[in-house]
């Protein structure tokens, strides 16, 4: 079975990494650059909210920052894998400066801390650009829309690697320790509040980046517009709805925000938003575990049908 | 400065209202609504289309308030009361994001119907001021500040003389206890839930009368929130002075800082009183 994974993840990246050379299109690249940018923005996510149940209101504040400074760095002539890298690290050490508190706070209100978080960043980042950024003319010449889809690419690779990496390790163990049962986790050894720092610096980290990535690939923007709140529900909507905790259902989810994004785009505004929204309240009631937890309730249920049927081979698959 | 400050008065007065809603529900249940902001300003097109059609706003309140009351009572009714039997932490969590999606579709929704542009009820004595002491007093602020004041000595009488209040506040105060002494918990549960929704209507009234758009509800929301904070977790007696204290400190950022950076004020103060102070700044009893 982790073999299988293993095969259809390299298969996937090697069949993304081929698409452009049949891809014309600027349209389907931009589409497939986008999922990208939501798959590292959802899986950072995850690692946070999914692994470590730290949910954030206020990784918009974290993409932002990330997109800052590297399109600042970027535009003043510094070339563009150390600008991703330093707006990736700013992004951490607001993480470190702001974020931290909020973990001091009780669990259960870290969200509601996030969130003012990412609306203090937003207000004082409009206020203080409240210009767009455009790209001068010799940036757009050299514009190569293939650049930035390798580039968010090998950043999404790197971001899924990042957290199935420290999910398997004794880390991730610790981390999931703590979602569960916190006080357990603690009784048990586990320094809860350096994990958690952990968890929400790598997740900031990776962010940053897609922020970083954001801000190579728009021509022309507000600085805002990557502090507005939609970045950090985006990941959450996503995430839930895929399947929380789980490495493949943010990227689940992602694509099925994008798909009915794009759906809807063409009719109506903002629909999938309203779908999305109603989908999200419906799995938290009632389906824990998302979108990747259906096939597995299935299975269940056709096992279970399974059952009735004398003779079948399903009823002694446990006593051979 | 004298004119700042009385804005910043009046502004108080409305975000203790707002905060009314919040602590209620957060005071009785441990649940966090984060759709309040969202639902306010539903109230305030509700209240827009009966201007349309010619009836006053503050006419049009009473209707409101038992539409969003019913509302209140149906959504408890399929969604939130799924939550009560989880323990605290789980209340708040999950009640924050089931909140968190129904902001998120009573926005879109509202973008979808009414479009995102920014809209405002306009009665001919909206820009009428009253003169006292060389300041102005906007007569709407005023109106606000006493139907905050009325709504509270309302509240305060019916959770503390009445049986059913009463019921409440056991609830609140001993969820389990209060059950066993024969408090119908999920009917109180209910209840306080649709009381909290109807309170939205009277901002709705007042955000209606300055100016609303579909994604402001957060905003608002935030100013319930900052103030239930300050005032302490189910500390309902006090939301009103929080709000006060909110808004004043407000006006004086606006003359030290600037205007554009009022929001900020409020939410720096609340990271910092989450921070520092977890149990609220006028907390008085334990609930």
């Amino acid at each position: 079975m982790r073999l299988k994974a293993w095969i259809s993840f390299c298969l996937a990246i090697l069949l993304f990494a081929l698409l452009p050379a049949v891809i014309r299109s600027e349209y389907l690249l931009n589409l497939l650059l986008m999922f990208f940018l939501y798959v590292i923005v959802a899986q950072s996510w995850n690692l946070l909210g999914g692994f470590t149940g730290q949910v954030s209101l206020g990784h918009s504040a974290f993409f932002g920052t990330g997109a800052l400074i590297t399109r600042l760095l970027w535009t003043a002539g510094v070339p563009i894998v150390p600008a991703l890298i330093a707006g990736s690290l700013s992004s951490v050490v607001l993480a470190v400066l702001v974020g931290v508190p909020c973990l001091r706070m009780r669990s259960a209100y870290f969200p509601i801390g996030t969130l003012a978080l990412a609306m203090i960043a937003q207000i004082t980042v409009a206020n203080l650009f409240p210009l767009p950024g455009s790209l001068s003319s010799g940036y757009l010449t050299g514009y190569s829309m293939l650049s930035r889809y390798y580039l968010a690419l090998v950043v999404a690779v790197l971001t899924v690697a990042v957290v199935y990496w420290i999910v398997r390790s004794r880390t991730g163990l610790a981390l999931v320790g703590i979602r569960d049962d916190e006080a357990a986790a603690e009784a048990m050894g586990v320094r809860t509040f350096k994990h958690k720092v952990f968890a929400l610096m790598v997740s900031s980290l990776l962010v940053g980046l897609g922020g970083g990535i954001f801000a190579y690939h728009q021509v022309s923007y507000y600085y805002y517009a990557p502090f507005e709140l939609s970045w950090s529900f985006l990941p959450t909507l996503t995430t839930f709805i895929g399947g929380l905790g789980t490495i493949t259902g943010p990227i689940l989810g992602a694509a099925c925000f994008l798909g009915l994004s794009e759906l809807f785009a063409i009719s109506l505004g903002e629909v999938h938003l309203v779908v999305f929204a109603a989908t999200f309240i419906l799995v938290v009631l009632f389906v824990p575990g998302g979108l990747m937890s259906i096939s597995a309730r299935i299975n269940n249920f056709t096992m279970k049908l399974m059952r009735r049927i004398p003779g079948n081979p399903a009823d002694h698959g446990a006593d051979p | 400065m004298g004119q700042t400050l009385v804005y910043g008065f009046l502004n108080g007065a409305l975000y203790g209202i707002i905060a009314l809603g919040i602590a209620l529900v957060f005071g009785v249940m441990r649940y966090l609504n984060l759709a309040q902001g969202s639902l306010i300003i539903l109230g305030a097109y509700g209240i827009l289309f009966l201007f349309h059609i010619g009836i006053d706003p503050f006419a049009s309140m009473p209707l409101i308030a038992f539409l969003l009351f019913l509302l209140g009572g149906a959504l408890f009714k399929v969604s939130f009361s799924r939550l009560i039997m989880l323990p605290e932490t789980g209340r708040i969590k999950n009640s924050l994001l089931i909140s968190f999606g129904l902001m998120l579709l009573i926005d879109n929704l509202a973008t979808l119907l009414w479009t995102g542009d920014e809209r405002s009820i306009t009665p001919t004595y909206s820009g009428l001021t009253l003169g006292l002491f060389g300041l102005r007093f906007p007569l709407i602020g005023c109106v606000g500040v006493l139907s905050a004041l009325v709504i509270i000595v309302a509240l305060h009488t019916f959770l503390a003389r009445t049986y059913f209040g009463k019921s409440i506040m056991a609830v609140s105060q001993d969820y389990e206890a209060a059950s066993l002494l024969g408090v119908n918990v999920n009917f109180i549960c209910l209840v306080s839930f649709a009381i909290s929704v109807g309170l939205a209507s009277i901002p709705s009234v007042l955000i209606g009368l300055k100016s609303f758009s579909p994604t402001v509800g957060i905003q608002w929301f935030n100013k319930g929130i900052i103030v239930v904070m300050l005032s302490g977790i189910g500390n309902i007696n006090g939301v009103f002075p929080a709000g006060l204290l909110l808004g004043i400190m407000e006006a004086i950022s606006v003359y030290i800082f600037g205007a554009p950076y009022r929001e900020v004020t409020g939410l720096v103060v609340f990271v910092l009183v989450m921070v520092l102070f977890p149990k609220g700044l006028f907390k008085r009893q334990e609930l």
